[in-house]
């Protein structure tokens, strides 16, 4: 009972935690906390497609990247509002992303990681190198987005915008996952013979999944660009990468939680280690490790074991039917008893 | 009456193997089907030929009134199929429940927008659905595994949870491959209990593949007898048994 108490209150009081943060923090912090956010925006996207549907893409970065460009040229260049600039680089990011279905369809894990990791190359190369459109290693500035005349300047104001995407993007991919379409996609990672032989569409379900992703990563990446104000292609490289690998493996795959605990992780650790700048991606890289050999659960699956975070069962509301199920057995055991 | 299923002439070859040879069968519909044979008959290939995931080299297959040679798994099952496999393919990090639901996968037709955007939280599609799954639990006895993962369970009752999955989505077409193997002969009796009730209350057709001689002989109405991929002998149980090529191919030659 206690915990299912805890269960029902823990999102809105954490929250409500949330939303007074901006009057607590100063800019550095708050700087790093929108980061965070943005991290589980990412970490998601790439936890739909790496944990729960089991696919080795190695283009998460490079999305990223696309939807951080596609924002910040929009806005810099055509003085697109930001507000048609943000979906603009979601729905680009989906539409290049949605390519990776194609390989997915025929090939698995080490190849289809060869080919999604030169594509990433290739739109890094890109961003370098077709200056006429990107400005190459100049970069691009973003200037901070107006809300109806009021401007977003500063960490503090963005964060309210951060935090509403990622509540609602947090709420749908819940949604999703504990649909017919998150089942469909771990029954892929397992069995593919099963998951058709059940009437899944392994195609459809791939091609879907890749989409959804690269949207995760296009909306992130145009966050990104909004807080750092500043975009140059090195910030979606091999580094990148690590990054996103980290949060979802180190996190949890196949867990929602697991998104929101890499993120807070891996974010907040390379500010802590901000004087040993060669030492982070040495022990990104022995985390990530360490992790996929001792723990392939990740903090997530720590947590469920130990009973500090609730198990997720992929089904809208199973509590309810779990409650229900307990009350009728009670009920039949007790009649059994008089 | 046409068959629920017909197949014509199908052949399936690995290389230069022929592990199903020009077989035509036609199941009616509610019936129990047993197939038997040696191992390496070609008893599985016939089903994965029949369920697409072996491809035919020659011949069709015709499925309540369709051709559906050229349909892949998926729209075969969509179609009323429903199959288990020799060893028990469940989903190791999903409960019962989640691994019953996916039998559900193409009948949960809520509007997704409806669902996705619902204040509430609340998804009446997803609900009917778990009712459902409880009911065929129910049904075969196993109720009480609803939030169990598949080592928790015995493995009579993975048997049996992959049964499930098999008849949540009230199939057409039940194909149960070796459902016995490594079950006790209590269980097996449970699982002949099952059947019976199965053809009793349901129009469900069984194909059932299976080496426990005794349960295929007393719960069929009619037996295939596979060997090298051909089929030997076909007719009423009684007739089988008595058929000297059966008792050939499952004795040697020596006593034909």
């Amino acid at each position: 009972m206690r915990a299912a108490t805890v269960h029902k209150w823990f999102a809105p009081a954490l929250l409500l935690v949330l939303l007074v943060t901006p009057l607590l923090t100063d800019r550095y912090i708050q700087y790093v906390l929108n980061l965070v956010i943005i991290y589980v925006i990412i970490g998601i996207g790439l936890n739909l497609l790496l944990g729960y549907a089991g696919q080795f893409a190695f283009a998460h970065a490079a999305l990223m990247g696309i939807g951080a460009y596609t924002a910040a040229l929009l806005v810099y260049r055509l003085h697109v509002s930001f507000w048609i600039a943000l979906p603009a680089a979601g729905i680009v990011a989906t539409i290049i992303g949605s390519l990776g279905a194609l390989p997915a369809l025929r090939m698995k894990r080490v190849y289809l990681a060869l080919v999604t990791l030169a594509f990433a190359e290739l739109i890094q190369w890109v961003m370098i190198h077709w200056k006429w459109l990107t400005y190459g290693t100049d970069g691009v500035k973003l200037k901070a987005p107006e809300f109806f005349g009021f401007s977003m300047h500063g960490d503090h104001r963005t964060f309210y915008l951060l935090l509403l995407i990622a509540v609602l993007l947090y709420i749908f991919a819940k949604r999703i996952v504990e649909s017919r379409i998150g089942r469909a996609l771990v029954a892929i990672r397992e069995n593919e013979i099963v998951a058709q032989c059940n009437g899944i569409s392994v195609a459809r379900t791939k091609g879907l999944v890749f989409a959804l992703s690269a949207f995760y990563a296009g909306i992130g990446g145009a966050l990104f660009a909004v807080t750092l104000g500043f975009i140059v292609p090195e910030s979606f490289g091999m580094f990148q990468l690590v990054i996103h690998f980290s949060i979802v493996v180190i996190g949890g795959l196949i867990s929602m939680y697991g998104s929101v605990l890499g993120a807070l992780l891996l974010t907040t650790l390379p500010e802590l280690l901000r004087g040993f700048q060669s030492l982070q991606e040495i022990i990104f890289g022995v985390l990530l490790m360490v992790f996929i050999l001792v723990m392939p659960a990740g903090l997530a699956g720590l947590g469920k074991r130990k009973g500090w975070l609730p198990q997720e069962i992929l089904s809208r509301n199973w509590r309810a039917l779990r409650d229900r199920q307990a009350a009728a057995a009670r009920d039949a055991a007790s009649r059994e008893s008089r | 009456m046409t068959p629920l299923l017909r197949t014509n002439g199908i052949s399936v070859k690995f290389g230069g193997l022929v592990a199903v040879n020009a077989v035509d069968i036609a199941i009616p519909e509610g019936v129990i089907h047993g197939v038997i044979g040696p191992n390496g008959a070609g008893k599985t290939t016939f089903f994965n030929a029949i369920t697409g995931l072996a491809g035919l080299s020659t011949g069709s297959i015709d499925f309540a009134g369709d051709n559906i040679t050229r349909q892949p798994p998926f729209q075969r099952a969509r179609l009323g199929m429903r199959r288990t496999f020799q060893s028990v393919q469940l989903i190791p990090q999903f409960t019962v429940l989640e691994n019953v639901l996916i039998g559900l996968h193409d009948h949960i037709r809520a509007n997704p927008l409806r669902s996705l955007l619902s204040i509430s939280g609340r998804d009446p599609a997803e609900e009917e659905a778990q009712q459902r799954v409880v009911e065929t639990l129910r049904f075969l006895g196993i109720e009480s595994t609803l939030f169990k993962r598949p080592v928790e369970l015995s493995f009579a009752q993975q048997r049996f949870v992959e049964i499930a999955r098999a008849l949540v989505a009230r199939p057409k077409l039940l194909m149960l491959d070796e459902p016995a193997a490594g079950l006790s002969p209590s269980e097996v009796q449970g699982l002949n209990a099952l059947l019976r009730r199965l053809r009793a209350e349901s129009d469900l057709t069984v194909i059932l593949v299976e080496h426990v001689l005794s349960l295929v002989f007393d719960v069929s109405d009619r037996i295939t007898v596979f060997d090298n991929g051909r089929v030997i002998a076909e007719g009423a149980p009684a007739d089988v048994e008595a058929d000297p090529k059966v008792k050939a191919a499952y004795l040697g030659d020596g006593h034909a």
